[in-house]
């Protein structure tokens, strides 16, 4: 793996002129436009960028930069960029180009941040693997030491963001995580993935998926490194009903702070029930590398982490079959011709939808239609509530909870074709989504065959700046164990 | 679970599924809905749906009027216009 | 063969906000501008884009809940009715369904009888409205407009209580005045702004309801009394001719007049309505719902009472000025900015200004600049300036703003003699060379007194004043 740079280091860099804008952005697009990974759907180059680099450059010249000024970033091709080719992955949307900016990707832009280009992504993150993009799978940049020549998957669906970032053709992307799409592919890939709590990051200009479920945020090589874009998109956005106008904090500021009070780690036991020794190993060495701290870990079991998986691949279809809905080759998009107007739906939406799109907005269409409904949608939103007051149940005796980010190692290309077997590899993140706590994964080890693990840190609603305090801990004691 | 109707599924979802995949996806549909099929065993009679985990909403507008487009910012995606309409094949109702 | 099956009809009402931007986006809520110019990205169902509730439509709809006798309800939830439609840019209408703002409302509609009858009204829901798909340009084509995209709608059920077109007409019009009076809706039925559905079914009295058809988009009253009589005969004769009537959903034909089944769908409508993630539910506190009690306008029945009351004005007279808020407005202007009997204003306003105003082809509205003026000229006559016969002649140019009433009477030299000495001159003048009529009056004959006034009234060119003139002549016709 190339070596890191963290984002301060490189403000640092810039800074006292030891690099210019341009030679950083040249340093990591160079890497980028080769996309040996298929980690782009599209790369931005330097004569694009050429004004953005200018002013940035400058900035620094006049010594006022701004947070995030130069620091190359790749965005998941499911952000809307203005004026750039935003297709969520799709054939459908393949040749769309926004007249807008999302809230996010503007923040981003409003702190300097400079976009290396669009991460690949599976179609309009319907997947755990990078392999239902319309461009093709993405493949991980890690190896099976064992058996180098395969090709692995990234996971998904921010697959892209997070190859891009372990390849080092940006210094971190943003991805979106509906129900572990940040976390599992940054595990798979032995980064730090953060999904901050639902409603911190506008989801306005994001392509959606699952409206109630879907949470921008970023793919790091480094928890400090999420500090930096979390502080940069966590805001309350009017234009987002579901945006949360809850105080935010600076996440930066005191991230090395020392544990001041004793903390309870809870450890669902329910969790660790069917999972393979070495991912168990993964949470026995987190607790060993905080061992000389004031922490206590208790076990915890909840009652409803049987039913998380149902509810989700109810709900986030359900929704996806209504958010898709407007893909119909009318106002924008790829549309197939047809002899009337009937037609010309049923092919531009046939055509342009892939496989698993297409599996999941006919499961989203029969769950809520007449006569399931009641059985299946409603159910699965009482059982929703259920899953969130558990967690609250929870979290009156604990301070954070920990679990492992993914059942198994990054797996070969074309592995695993049964859905259902694909969509288990969300079994530990999905239910945080669904209670939209904040979560993050971070590397933990790495497996027999040389690949990156991680684990899962959760904690309440809004405490994303103990949330990352701690995993600053974990991350400087982890690291120092390997 | 009874039987699920492929052809009405997709047609209400404007999906024409191609014959030979027809049987590739209802399989799959009904394998996924059996397998979501355990929600039914718990006992939800006493809870209320949780539609959202963001309880209340800051954004209510007051009712002004904000132009941050064009007209051609709004059509130039699109696959096939005249003038300043969107253009379909006719629709007979 | 149409006696013995009676009609059983409820409506679904559409009614357009009248709000300056739109249900869940900043555009303007405009009829008339040109194609997609009031469209963001937004309306136009973009990616990413996100509804941003507009508080204006809440409010409107909290006021037709007090004005229609709803139960306003604190929580309502908006849900995604989902179908493809080109004029649907989202591939779903942003409605509410399971739990509406308003519900179990009622209005009242006068009967041919004079008594009143109670429409319920099961509820009022706030929902988007749709594009515009434009047939008529290209023989091969349809031209989408999203214009009206996202204009908000309330739509108002009733309860099947309507058993005649008559009945339909009178709720429907009750219902426009109420919204036209509250200022929620600018009840433009030509623009589209007040839509009607129209279920009906028929029956035999006292038997068992048949199946409904519904009639769709119903925009005049002429259209909605011709599509429920075409639609009742064609039901009684599926019926009599040993058919049964299948639930449809009709269009009406204007050019014939006819109602014909859309076009069959293969397979029937289900709209998997769930409740849209983008959107919170509306949570409404007593406070907010009684903040706005006191801005709400007078309802045209409490005006009715309140000039029959505190005016005794007739409750007809009342009625015709009610029947437009405009005219409304125009009258108690008058009678708020002069001390002009009410009485009096109200009957030159539903005689001789409205006659104006419907041969002019104007706007009630613009009169509001001479309201000053038209009472000035009603003070002229009442203080015997002027009589009643120059008062009406100088009205219309009062009325065109050709002058201050007492400049134009000057100028124009009308004023009412009332000049003692000149009348009696007058007087005298007529009375000349009538010896055998005056004689007549002596004998008894009152009719010969108006036919003297007549022609005095006749000699001042109609400016004499008509009392003194009577006065005057009974003196010397006595002597
Ligand atoms: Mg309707
Ligand atoms: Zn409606």
């Amino acid at each position: 793996m190339p070596k890191k740079q963290s984002i301060s280091s490189l403000v640092n860099s810039l800074k006292e002129k030891k690099i210019s804008v341009h030679e950083l952005f040249d340093q990591f697009h160079k890497v980028a436009k080769e996309n040996a990974n298929n980690s782009y759907n599209l790369v931005l180059d330097p004569d694009y960028q050429k004004s953005n680099l200018e002013i940035s450059q400058e900035r620094y010249s006049n010594g006022k930069n701004l947070p995030l000024d130069g620091i190359p970033l790749g965005i998941k091709d499911l952000f809307c960029t203005k004026g750039i080719t935003t297709t969520a992955s799709s054939k459908i949307l393949s040749n769309f180009i926004p007249q807008y900016e999302s809230f996010v990707t503007q923040q981003l832009l409003n702190d300097g941040a400079i976009f290396i280009g669009k991460n690949n992504c599976d179609e309009f993150a319907m997947g755990s693997s990078n392999e239902t993009s319309h461009f093709g799978p993405v493949v991980n940049p890690w190896k099976n030491k064992n058996s180098p020549t395969e090709k692995l998957v990234p996971g998904g669906s921010s697959g892209g963001s997070a190859a891009a970032v372990a390849e080092g053709s940006c210094v971190a992307s943003m991805g979106t995580d509906t129900g572990g799409s940040i976390r599992q592919p940054a595990s798979l890939c032995g980064l730090v993935g953060l999904k901050p709590t639902f409603g911190s990051c506008s989801r306005w200009g994001i392509v959606a998926f699952a409206s109630s479920l879907d949470q921008a945020g970023p793919i790091t090589n480094s928890v400090e490194d999420a500090a930096y874009i979390l502080n940069s998109i966590s805001k309350h956005d009017f234009n987002d009903s579901t945006s949360s106008n809850h105080p935010r904090d600076d996440y930066l500021k005191e991230i090395d702070k020392k544990l001041d009070h004793k903390i309870k780690i809870g450890i669902p036991s329910d969790y660790l029930k069917n999972v393979t020794p070495e991912i168990i190993a993964q949470i026995e060495n987190t607790k060993k590398s905080l061992a000389g701290y004031d922490i206590e870990f208790v076990d915890v079991a909840f009652e409803t982490t049987d039913y998380a998986l149902s509810t989700y691949y109810i709900i986030a279809p359900a929704e996806a079959s209504s958010n898709l809905a407007r893909y119909d080759g009318i106002r924008y998009g790829v549309r197939e011709e047809g002899g009337n107007l009937d037609d010309i739906y049923l092919n531009s939406r046939t055509s342009g939808f892939g496989d698993e799109v297409t599996r999941r907005i006919l499961i989203g269409t029969y769950v809520l239609s007449a006569g399931y409904y009641d059985a299946y949608y409603r159910q699965a939103q009482k059982v929703r509530r259920l899953i969130k007051d558990d967690f609250q149940r929870v979290f009156q005796e604990v301070d954070f909870i920990l679990t492992p980010t993914t059942p198994n190692e990054a797996f070969k290309i074309g592995e695993k074709l049964d859905p259902i077997a694909m969509y288990m590899n969300d079994v530990f993140t999905v239910p945080t989504s669904l209670a939209g706590l904040p979560g993050i994964s971070l590397p933990s080890g790495l497996s027999a065959n040389g690949l990156p693990l991680g684990v899962q840190l959760i904690g309440n609603y809004f405490q994303e700046k103990k949330l990352l305090q701690l995993s600053h801990l974990i991350e400087k004691e982890l690291s120092f164990n390997e | 679970m009874s039987e699920i109707d492929i052809k009405r599924i997709s047609y209400l979802a404007k999906l024409k599924l191609p014959s030979e995949k027809e049987e590739f996806y209802s399989q799959s549909l009904v394998d996924i809905i059996q397998w979501v099929d355990n929600l039914k065993k718990i006992d939800t009679s006493n809870v209320k749906p949780l539609h959202n985990v963001t309880e209340a909403t800051v954004s209510i507008r007051n009712d002004d009027i904000e132009k941050n487009n064009s007209t051609e910012d709004v059509l130039n995606n699109a696959p096939e216009r005249a003038q300043n309409f969107f253009k379909v094949p006719k629709v007979v109702e | 063969m149409s006696n013995n099956w009676e009609m059983v009809i409820g409506l679904e009402v559409h009614a357009q906000l009248k709000t300056s931007s739109k249900l869940f986006s900043s555009s303007p809520n405009l009829f008339g501008s040109e194609p997609n110019e009031n469209v963001n990205f937004i309306d136009a169902g973009m990616p990413g884009m996100l509804p941003v509730l507009n508080w204006a439509c809440i409010e409107k709809a909290i006021k037709t809940g007090f004005a229609l006798n709803f139960t306003i309800n604190k929580h309502s939830v908006f849900e995604r009715k989902n179908y493809f439609y080109p004029d649907l840019p989202q591939g779903y209408q942003i409605s509410q369904f399971e739990f509406p703002i308003l519900s179990e409302g009622y209005l009242e509609i006068d009967q041919p009888d004079g008594n009143t009858k109670k429409i319920r009204i099961e509820r009022a829901h706030l929902e988007q409205d749709a594009g515009k798909s434009i047939h008529d340009i290209d023989p091969k084509f349809s031209f989408i407009d999203l214009n009206r995209v996202g204009t908000p709608l309330l739509e108002i059920v009733s309860y099947p209580d309507l058993s005649s077109a008559e009945d339909v007409v009178n709720y429907m019009s009750s219902l426009r005045q109420t919204l036209m009076y509250i200022d929620v809706c600018d009840g433009n039925m030509q623009e589209g702004s007040l839509r009607a559905d129209v279920n009906l079914s028929i029956r035999k009295p006292g038997g068992e309801l048949g199946t409904r058809c519904e009639i769709k988009n119903l925009n005049s009253f002429k259209f909605i009394r011709q599509a429920i009589e075409f639609e009742f005969q064609r039901q009684i004769e599926v019926i009599e001719s040993g058919g049964s009537v299948e639930q449809n959903t009709m269009l009406f034909d204007t050019s014939t007049g006819e109602t014909r089944p859309m076009r069959s769908k293969e397979f029937s409508h289900d709209y998997r309505y769930f409740p849209d993630p983008d959107l919170l539910p509306v949570n409404l506190t007593d406070e907010q719902i009684n903040q706005i009690k006191p801005s709400m306008e007078e309802l045209p029945h409490q005006k009715i009472a309140r000039y029959v009351s505190d005016y005794k004005i007739d409750k007809d007279i009342s009625k015709i000025i009610i029947a437009e808020k405009e005219n409304t407005i125009l009258f108690e202007k008058m009678v708020n900015e002069s001390d002009v009997n009410p009485k009096n204003i109200a009957s030159w306003l539903v005689g001789d200004i409205f006659a104006f105003v419907k041969e002019k082809n104007l706007d009630v509205l613009n009169l509001l600049e001479y309201t000053k003026d038209i009472t000035d000229l009603l003070k002229l006559i009442s203080d015997d300036v002027i009589s009643n016969k120059v008062g009406k002649e100088i009205l219309p140019q009062v009325l065109e703003g050709k002058g201050k009433p007492n400049e134009l009477v000057k100028k124009m030299g009308l004023e009412q003699v009332s000049n003692t000495d000149e009348l009696e001159k007058i007087i005298d003048d007529a009375l000349m060379g009538e010896e055998e009529n005056i004689a007549k009056f002596q004998g008894g004959s009152d009719r010969v007194l108006g036919y003297f006034v007549g022609k005095c009234l006749k000699s001042t060119k109609g400016k004499g004043n008509p009392k003194l003139i009577n006065k005057i002549l009974l003196e010397k016709l006595k002597k």
